[in-house]
This record gives structure tokens, sequence and C-alpha cells, in this order.
């Protein structure tokens, strides 16, 4: 009888366990966009009840949606773009199940509370051509993703673009043509200041220069990534960034779920499943809502704050999205007229470490670079409005040779960089000088978005101090990205990303899709 | 309609065996054919908005006591009626939302054994009390005695054409054009009915060919002011129902869609209806088209199914928890009284759809 009672004992303690998922869950694992960065603690808290494993990559719209349309799909279980869109447009072999809205957020503009009061524009409607306004007149720069390769520069784009054909219902593809609306358009995205592939970077590269005394005007973000950066703005008692909901409509990205099945079995769609009930239970919807994201058909958001007019609440039109012809249509001609033209000095390193794969591989991104039939079908190809200049450098810089974006120029410049072999020290920061006196000495300089890239294999001559020296005696500013190969020396390259509010990518494995990345910031 | 010959022969001899003995008499009852181990496996296309209704865990035993295990595969209607990539799978039955597949089945050659209309619910507008309050006010909307929402779509149609503002509906809330939007006709079957309902609208009457030539341009013109269209009728409704009031002020589905949705959670509608934000609505077109369900039997097999898909006890499933009507557009069984109050017991005023030598060339010129 006793042994029966322990055994039973032993038994209920077996059940009670695995009432508690003793069990290993799985690995489960998301690419997500960089917005969703708040919400993954939210979701790892589900991941840890079931014992499972969760990893997060973060990636821009693009990559997310060239994934999907490639053979081999996305590896991850889960995709979680900013907007069903992309997944509408890319998913062409419809891998992505149960694509399920977590919360919606609009992409909105958000400007330095003393400089919307000096446009007059707290407390108004604010119309787009309100916005065109300022910035012909000077009195307005922002900062925005780039259209192509994220999808709050694409929303902010396609608003202007909308606004720009006196709201007729939808953007249809003649429309495009139009040139009073390439030139509209145009006009508005000479106001951007500074781009990149990322909103949460961008985000990040608003707070980090505010902590550093540099203000920017203002910025397109979600309502959702606004809040996050005037939470951060009020901690460094900065000046909150006041949100502008155009009033003739806006884009709202709608934070879609989706499982992508890769034949794993049954217990990682049902955990899948669970996720999704487990994200709409009204406490999860409270915390999520908490973050300023919006929460259809509930009651729960999070408090409005009038101080810089935040209402997640409040009513806003959502412009028509186009067909996906159009919007590619679109994508298209933004990368290659519309966006504020770049200017734009590659440092690429041919010193003697560079030998064999290391040469071969720089050679091939460069191919890729500068033949726009392959930079196009990424939307990162020139227009003939861009200069680059080419500076290859070794212990000391090169010849250099610049060019615009026409593509014979283009083919003119890829010619003389197959033509350079590897030989010699290496000595960055020549090459990172010589670019900004080229930059400096450029023309009408403010009509251009500047930026230099420094790609290199190894560990250079240190002359960062003298060179941060000379960089914080010039007006100009222009951020210095980074692209490491090999066993490169990533601090250096950090040390410069840093002072110039850049980043730096990893072009361990691909340096073809590191120069794309970093074009997405330029 | 409700019984076919077959079906009630097979009642007739089922009734005769219960005196011959305990065997025989669940040999020849189809709903305990289960129970015999007689088994059949039957494999075919569905449209997507009866995916829920065949995973329902009540529908699968109802169908398993008759011994049959449905392996279904959702697909558009349209395609699942034309498209070699589909057909060549062999599929047993289709089960398209809209009785013209049958002749555009045909037509590919289809062999086509038997086909008939297990369900049905009308295309609906979905709205949001704000928009139909302004509509109210215009005149586009009246509410009957039994508080349902009908709408004059016809007068709708022409204010979007003529790009009228919200504001001019009565709707100030809402900046911009009036706009209604649809899944893509040539993908998705409520949008193909609605294509079909909108032609006729234009047109007066129940459009033909003669129609089609005069207005379709029109027609044309509508849906391109949609932009992006989305390919499924439940990924239209889920957007609307997350967009909300700014971002799907009206949308094109089918009736039974908030129903099943609704009684998916109860408590989520409940605090839905208690709380502050604009609340989902449906506008009732007059007049409507049904989006009828037939099953399209290949697979002589497949008949089993067809018997079983007409049984009271599953019309009775099909109704009480996913909205659909019966073949004849009529309640079968009874809603929760709170949800039956929101659809009227019948649809009064239905077109039908034009034939499948109006609506290929519609489809056709949608997809310019």
């Amino acid at each position: 009888m006793k042994r029966i009672a322990t055994f039973a004992l032993g038994l209920a303690a077996l059940l009670s366990l695995a009432g508690c998922n003793f069990g290993k869950g799985p690995d489960f694992s998301f690419v997500s966009g960089s917005e969703n960065t708040v919400i993954q603690p939210i979701v790892e808290e589900f991941c840890k009840s079931k014992n499972a494993t969760c990893t997060f990559k973060y990636e821009g719209t693009l990559d997310i949606g060239l994934a999907l349309q490639s053979d081999n799909g996305v590896e991850q279980d889960a995709v979680w773009p900013a907007s069903s869109v992309w997944v509408d447009m890319f998913d062409t072999k419809r891998r992505v199940k149960n694509l399920t809205s977590i919360a919606q957020t609009p992409v909105i503009l958000g400007v330095r509370k003393s400089k919307a009061e000096a446009l007059g524009w707290v407390g108004k409607p604010v119309f787009m051509k309100d916005i065109l306004a300022a910035v012909q007149a000077g009195k307005l720069k922002f900062l925005m993703t780039s259209a192509t390769q994220s999808n709050s520069g694409a929303s902010a784009y396609l608003a202007m673009l909308s606004s720009a054909l006196g709201n007729k219902p939808v953007i249809e593809p003649g429309d495009l043509k139009d040139a009073n609306v390439q030139n509209t358009v145009k006009a508005l995205l000479s106001g951007v200041e500074r781009s990149s592939g990322s909103s949460g970077w961008l985000a990040d590269l608003f707070v980090d220069s505010a902590k550093r005394g540099t203000l920017f005007d203002a910025m397109w973000n979600y309502e959702a990534v606004l809040k996050e950066t005037n939470d951060k703005l009020s901690g460094m008692s900065q000046e909150p960034l006041y949100a502008i909901y155009p009033a003739d409509g806006v884009a709202i990205a709608d934070s879609p779920l989706g499982f992508v099945d890769h034949g794993r079995g049954a217990e990682v769609q049902t955990f899948f499943n669970d996720l999704l009930a487990f994200l709409k239970t009204p406490d999860i919807q409270k915390r999520i809502a908490a973050t300023g994201r919006r929460i259809p058909l509930t009651d729960v958001a999070a408090p409005t704050e009038p101080l810089w007019n935040f209402d997640p609440k409040k009513l806003v039109t959502a412009i028509r999205m186009p067909e996906p012809q159009v919007i590619r249509e679109a994508l298209t001609l933004y990368q290659a007229a519309l966006r504020k033209p770049s200017l734009t000095a590659l440092c690429l390193d041919f010193s003697g470490s560079m030998s064999g794969a290391g040469v071969d591989q720089l050679k091939q991104a460069m191919r890729f670079l500068l033949t726009p039939e392959e930079s196009s079908r990424v939307l990162v190809q020139w227009s003939p409005a861009d200069r680059i200049l080419v500076i290859p450098f070794d212990g000391s810089t090169r010849q250099p040779r610049e060019a615009s974006g026409d593509p014979l120029e283009q083919e003119g410049l890829l010619n003389s960089v197959l033509g350079e072999q590897p030989n010699g020290g290496t000595d960055m920061y020549a090459c990172a000088d010589l670019a900004m006196q080229r930059i400096a000495r450029t023309p009408n300089v403010g009509n251009y978005l500047p930026a230099i890239v420094i790609m290199t294999d190894g560990r250079s001559d240190d002359r960062s101090a003298l060179f941060l020296n000379r960089l914080n005696a010039s007006r100009l500013r222009v951020p210095i990205f980074g692209i490491t190969f090999g066993d490169a020396d990533k601090t250096q390259l950090d040390g410069l990303a840093e002072a110039t509010s850049a980043r730096v990518f990893n072009g361990g494995s691909d340096l073809a899709a590191a120069f794309r990345t970093v074009r997405g910031y330029n | 309609m409700a019984i076919s010959r077959r079906a009630f022969g097979v009642g007739l001899l089922a009734t005769g065996a219960v005196g011959t003995g305990g065997y025989l008499a669940v040999k020849d009852r189809p709903e305990l054919q289960g129970l015999l181990g007689n088994r059949l496996n039957l494999f075919g296309f569905i449209g997507g908005e009866k995916e829920a209704f065949l995973a329902d865990p009540d529908v699968v035993r109802a169908l398993g006591s008759r011994g049959l295990t449905i392996q279904s595969r959702v697909a558009g209607s349209v395609e699942m009626v034309r498209e070699q990539a589909l057909l060549s799978q062999k599929p047993q039955f289709l089960w398209p939302s809209s009785s013209i597949m049958v002749d555009i089945a045909r037509q590919n050659g289809v062999r086509i054994r038997d086909d008939r209309v297990v369900l049905n619910t009308p295309i609906v507008i979905y709205s949001w009390q704000p928009v139909a309050d302004g509509l109210m006010q215009v005149g586009l909307v009246t509410r009957t005695g039994a508080g349902h929402y009908q709408l004059d779509l016809k007068a709708l149609l022409e204010a979007i054409v003529a790009g009228t503002d919200w504001s001019k509906l009565g709707v100030n809330m809402l900046y911009g054009r009036s706009r209604i939007v649809s899944t893509d006709p040539n993908r998705s079957n409520s949008g193909f009915m609605f294509a079909g309902l909108v032609l006729s609208l234009l047109s007066g009457n129940l459009a033909t060919s003669e129609a089609l030539a005069q207005f379709g341009p029109k027609a044309q013109a509508i849906f391109r002011n949609m932009g992006f269209k989305s390919p499924s009728s439940g990924k239209l409704f889920e957007q609307y129902l997350a967009g909300g009031i700014g971002g799907e002020p009206m949308i094109v589905g089918y009736e039974n869609q908030l129903v099943e949705w609704i009684l998916a959670d109860r408590a989520r509608w409940d605090r839905i209806m208690s709380g502050s934000g604009a609340k989902p609505v449906m506008l009732y077109p007059r007049p409507t088209v049904y989006s009828a369900h037939p099953l399209i039997v290949i697979d002589e097999q497949s008949h089993r199914l067809m018997d079983a898909l007409t049984t009271s006890a599953l019309q009775q499933l099909a109704w009480e928890k996913h909205g659909f009507r019966g073949p004849l557009g009529t309640p079968t069984g009874n809603l929760d009284s709170a949800i039956a109050g929101m659809l009227p017991a019948d649809i009064d005023a239905v077109l039908p759809m034009p034939d499948a030598g109006t609506m290929l060339p519609l489809l056709d010129l949608l997809a310019k």
C-alpha cells in the first residue's frame, strides 16, 4: 500500500511538472524589423514559459522581403516586418502563414518642439504642403530612413507622393511620370539631413546626437518610436519631438507576425499559434499598448501626452496602398531620381594583407556596387546626380578618382578599381582625411547627403587623435561608416563611426552585402 | 433542394433496415459508418472562408462519425476551377464560393458528376458606426425596423466614382475621398462577386455582355481606385479589423465572417461593444448577391461528403458556429440571440450573378 502511495505521489509530481512545461520547448527564431526590439522582452517571457529558446534577428524591410522572395526563403520560423505590404509584395511563393497584425503605428513627423512652435504648427492641423513650404524656406530638415530599404522611409515617401497627387484615391502607374509630382516630392526629400536603413538606428542617432549637443530638427518615424525617443529625451531633460500627424493622410504600419513552416513538426506550429494567442490576451495587449502602439478594437492605449501632441487614440486617415507594381515603380523612382543625391567617398583598403581572397571579394563587391543592373536589383543603384569618390589606400592614399552615378562614369570607376593591386601598409586615417578635404571642396555640398565609407581588413597606423582633432575643427558633419573584413580591428572603425554618428558593418562573410547595407544609410 | 432524391433514397433504405437486424442498420446508416471502420479519405480544394468550418472539431467529429476524413487545401475559388496546376492534383471535390464556378469548371473540362449548393452567405459591406451614421444622414444608409442597416450601394458607387469626399457623405472625421475596398476579383471570390454586383448595379439590371461593353470602364475605375487588393477574403477582413476606421473605412466581405469572428471569442466582442472605440457595422447592400458554396463532386465517392454536409446536424453547426446560411439562404439553427439580432432572417433583395460569359471578360478587364 505504501509503495502504491509513493508511486502515486511520484506520478502526481511528474504530471504537475509536465503541466509546468518541464519538457524542453522548441528552438524558435524570428526575423523582425528593428522597431520590435522593445517588444522582444514580452515575447521572451512567453518563450521562457514554454522552455523554448527564442532568437531574434533584426533586419530592414527590404532584407526581409528579399529573403522571402529568394529560392531558399527565410531561415527563421517567424517573420515580423513592419508592414504586411512587404509580405504581400515579396512572398510570391506564399510561404508565410497565419500572418496576423499585432499592433498598429502610423509613420509621422516628429519635430523638435521649439521648432514646431516657430513654424506655427502647435495645436493646428499640418498638411504635407506645410512641411514642403518649411523645407523650401530652409526652415526644416529631417532624418528619414531610406525608402527603398526601410518601411518607415517608404511610408513617409508614399504619403508624400499621395499628397503631391492632390490626394486622389490611390497612386496609379501613370501618376509617377507627372513632372509636378516628381518636383514636389523631390523638394520634400531635399529636407533629408541623415538617412539610414533602420528606423531603430535612426531614433538612436537622434538621441545620441542630442546627448552630444547636436540637435536635429525633426525625424520621420513610427508614432511608437517617437514615444520611445521622447521618453529618452525627457530623461536627458531635452525638449521632445512634437508629433505632426500630416492631416492629408499617412501610412500605417500593421506589424504583422507570420509563421514560416520549415516542416519542423506540429510542436513548432503549435508554439507559434500559442504565441499569437498570448500576444492577444488583454494583459499583454495592455503592455504592448504601453509602448505607444495602437491596439485596435480595444480600450487599451498609452496615456496621451499633450506636451508633444501624442495621442494613440487620435484617428489618422491612412493613405491607400497602391498596387505592388506601383510601389515597385515608386521605389525605383525614389532611388533613381527623387531622393537627395549622395556624395560618397569610398576608402578601399588595398594593403598587402588584402592579397588573395580579400582583393577578389573587394573587386567583386565593387562590381556589384558600380554595375547598375546589379545594384538596381536591390534598389541601391546610383543616380546621375550622385557623386562617387573612390580612394584606394595602403600606407598612404593612392590616386583618387571621382565620377557621377551616370552608368558610363560608373564603368570607368569600376575599371580603375579593378586595376588596383594589393601592396604596402595600412593608413585609413590618411584616406579619411583626403575624403574629408575633397567633400569639403565640393560645390553646393549642402545639396548632397555626404558620407565616407572605409573598408579595411587590418589595423591602421594609429593617427586617430590627429584626425579627430581636424574633424572636430571642421564645420562639416560627415558620417564615417566602416566595413570590416577578415580580422580587421573593429575598434578603430568604431571610434570614427562613434565620433561621426555613423555605424560599422561586418563585411566578414559577404563584402557586397555590407556595401549594399551601407548604401541604405547614404 | 434541401434533400436530394438520392439522399431521400438512402434515408428510406436506412428506415427499412431497422427491422432487419442491428448490423445491417449500422451498415446502412451513414452517420454510423465511422463505427464500422468504413473510412473514406477525400481530398479537395476549398475557399478559405470555409477553412475554419472544416477545421472545427465538432465538424470533424460529425464527418468522422460518417467515416469521412477531409483533406482540404485552401485555394482561391476562381483559381481552383481553372488552374491546371491545381486540377492536375486530382482533387476529388471542389468547394468554391460561387455557383458560377460550376460553369467555369465545366468550361475548363472538369468532369463534374454532381454539384449542389450546400451553404450560402450574402455579400455585405463592413464599415464602422461613425461611417454608417454619416451615410444615414445623407440617405445612403437606412435602418430597418429590426435594426439592420441597408445600403444604397449603387448611389455609393456613383459617389465614389465622382470622387466625393467623405465629408460630403456625412463622415467628417475622415479626410479625403470616399472609398470602398474588396479583394482581388481575379484571385478571390468575394471580390469576384462584388465585381459582378458592381457591373449589374451600374447597368441597372442583371449585367450582360452588352452591359460590360457600356459600363465595364466604370467598373474598372472603381477597382483601380482600390489600389492594393488583398488576395483573400480572410486577409481583407483581418486588415479591416486591424486597420480600424482610419485604415479601412469600408470593405467588402461575407456576412458570416463577422459572425464567425464574434463566436471565436465572445469575451472579445463584449469588450468591443462596451468599449469607447468605433464599432464594426455590417451594411447590407440592396440588392446584394449571394455567395453560394456549391460542392462539386468529381470523384463519385465525394457524394458521401455532399450528403453529410446537407444533414441537419452539419447545417446546424454551419449556422450556429460559423454563420453560414443553408442552401435556401435561411438560418438552419438557433444563434445566440444577441448575434441573431444582428442578422436579418431573410435577405429580401438578391440579384443573381451575371453569367460566366460576362464575368470572365470582366475579370480580364479588371486585371488590366
